[in-house]
């Protein structure tokens, strides 16, 4: 009986080690299965005509159409253009925010003046602006950065600016003690202290960056992948936008790691806190 | 009787020029409610060119505040303040001040915690960088220089903000409270330094301290303040330390327990009143 107890304890404990080590590569199995599977069932449902392939599109047609727009290059112009316009949007406005955000510290009263503008601004749902910013700024890669620099422009305004609200005034007094100059303490005490707050909205500002230029290209462009997604759609070649939506969630995927990946380089020592408290 | 011994012996022992003139200082607060929140009654005080000075009184009494006025960082609601002679008004970084809480920068490795002060003055980085070393080295935190202060425990943080505090080598040093996190142990060697360096390069010292025997190991003088609104109460000639060398010695000295028995009586009065 003890010897039997005794196996079945040891038995469990191994289990439960096995358990700890491996489930990183059995969970990513099981997605690979769960998405294997339901490209199988679809692809089955279509080949006996148990769904319409004109309204949903197929598995071998998406791969036919991929190959075929891989090979044309017109896939990487689109995903260049939508990229382009969502990186050098996303930098611009967020910097910018950022930027003018921090520099609220300097005067409470200004700050106070244009509060209600920002607030205002911010409510707006950003794409409302789109048609205006294409008539102003026409259908080319300009105007899709516009919107993109204007949708992430007050996110990152306000982040940075609560970012200095929450600035420990302890800090300040000891720079102060120093004998510090205002424009020494923002440098040294503002900034730092604010970042994670403006990375923070970094993170949310590249997914509103993405959506400003894919909405911007539905309305009016040249290339991209809004434009590829929407015109397709509209001639109902459902592979063609389901390459263009899939592309799409890869490219918002290496986006967002991309901006993850610079918050820890970017904020070092709150690595070093959270190393602390595990 | 002892009194009047160690008055005339620190008179011979402390120069008499005044490096902190405090007339009058008084300090009131505004809570939410705008009530007045009477914190300083009333402090007038010479404290001496390169004396070592206490104060201790009640949790809450106000002494912080007196070190935040006496550094610039507020302004006293009646009265002035003199630093060598000056004026201070709303003027800052006359004094080297260590705060009460270690206040690490989050974002700077040890290194860059220590060299700030230099930095702010405008110091070069290699230069600012050797000395910052320099004094991390002299008290065995050289290892740590490249790390985050979140990686630090509590006493090796505060020896940091001791060490940023003489690194920019300030005529007057405030320090509130700056051994309550150390052991017992690292307490005792570090105030045997702190008397070290204040002797050897003749600095003026305010000390802050609840440990009355640290105040009587170390001071030339300790002030005793009374409860919120607080006023200076009594001071006490000490000296021990600067006579017999150090602040062991002080310790084992027999006048030792007779100043702690008179200052613990002062506060403990002062307690009971209050509860
Ligand atoms: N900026 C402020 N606004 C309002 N009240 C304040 C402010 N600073 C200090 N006080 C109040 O003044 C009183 C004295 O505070 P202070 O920090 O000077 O005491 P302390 O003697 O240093 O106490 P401790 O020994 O606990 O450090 C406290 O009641 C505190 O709440
Ligand atoms: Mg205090």
């Amino acid at each position: 009986m003890e010897m039997i107890q005794v196996e079945n304890v040891t038995k469990q404990k191994i289990r439960k080690v096995k358990r700890k080590s491996t489930p990183i590569l059995f969970i990513n199995l099981c997605r690979l299965g769960i998405i294997l599977g339901l490209l199988a069932v679809w692809e089955l449902a279509v080949r006996f005509q148990m769904i319409n392939p004109f309204l949903m599109g197929s598995p071998s047609g998406i791969w036919e159409e991929s190959v075929r727009l891989v090979q044309s290059g017109q896939l990487f112009t689109d995903m260049f253009a939508t990229v382009y316009g969502t990186i050098f949007g996303f930098v611009l406005g967020s910097l910018l925010g950022s930027i003018i955000g921090l520099l609220l510290w300097y005067s409470k009263t200004f700050a106070n003046i244009i509060d209600p503008f920002v607030v205002a601004l911010n409510g707006l749902p950003k794409i409302a602006l789109a048609p205006m910013i294409i008539i102003w700024f026409g259908s080319g890669m300009f105007s899709k950065i516009a919107l993109a620099s204007i949708a992430t422009f007050i996110v990152a305004l306000l982040s940075a600016y609560q970012g200095t609200h929450q600035i420990d005034s302890n800090l300040i007094n000891l720079m102060k003690s120093l004998g510090a100059t205002k424009g020494q303490i923002f440098k040294k005490v503002v900034i730092p202290s604010s970042l994670p707050w403006i990375i923070s909205a970094f993170r949310l500002n590249i997914g509103f960056a993405l959506i400003a230029v894919i909405g911007g290209e539905f309305i009016s462009s040249d290339k991209g992948l809004g434009r590829m997604i929407f015109v397709a759609g509209n001639l109902f070649n459902l592979n063609v936008v389901w390459v263009g939506v899939l592309t799409l969630m890869a490219v918002a995927i290496i986006l967002y790691v991309g901006v993850s990946k610079m918050e820890s380089r970017l904020i070092p020592w709150e690595a070093s806190n959270k190393q602390r408290e595990n | 009787m002892v009194q009047t011994y160690l008055e005339k012996t620190s008179m011979v022992d402390v120069e008499k020029r005044i490096a902190i003139e405090l007339r009058g200082v008084k300090k009131h607060f505004y809570d939410s409610d705008e009530n007045v929140i009477q914190v300083i009654k009333d402090i007038t005080l010479d404290i001496k060119e390169k004396e070592f000075i206490s104060i201790v009184g009640p949790s809450g009494c106000g002494k912080s505040t007196m070190f935040n006025i006496i550094a610039g960082l507020m302004e006293p609601s009646e009265g002035n303040v003199k630093v060598h002679g000056e004026s201070i008004g709303s003027s800052t970084g006359h004094v080297g001040y260590m705060m009460q809480k270690d206040l690490l920068f989050p974002w700077r490795t040890i290194l860059d915690n220590v060299s700030l002060g230099l930095e702010v003055k405008g110091i070069a980085k290699k230069e600012r960088e050797d000395i910052a070393l320099e004094y991390l080295a002299k008290y065995g935190l050289a290892d740590f220089a490249k790390a985050y202060p979140a990686t630090l425990s509590g006493g090796m943080r505060q020896r940091v903000a001791l060490i940023r505090t003489l690194a920019i080598d300030p005529d007057i040093i405030l320090l509130d409270e700056p051994f309550s996190a150390l052991d017992y142990q690292t307490r005792l060697v570090l105030e045997e330094e702190i008397l070290g360096i204040l002797r050897d390069f003749g600095k003026t010292a305010v000390l802050i301290t609840h440990d009355i025997g640290e105040a009587i190991a170390m001071s030339d003088r300790i002030a005793v303040m009374t409860q919120r609104p607080t006023s200076v109460k009594k001071i006490y000639d000490v000296g021990l330390a600067k006579r017999l060398g150090s602040g062991m010695k002080a310790r084992a000295d027999q006048r030792y327990n007779e100043f702690f028995e008179n200052i613990w009586a002062d506060l403990d009065i002062q307690i009971g009143r209050s509860s």
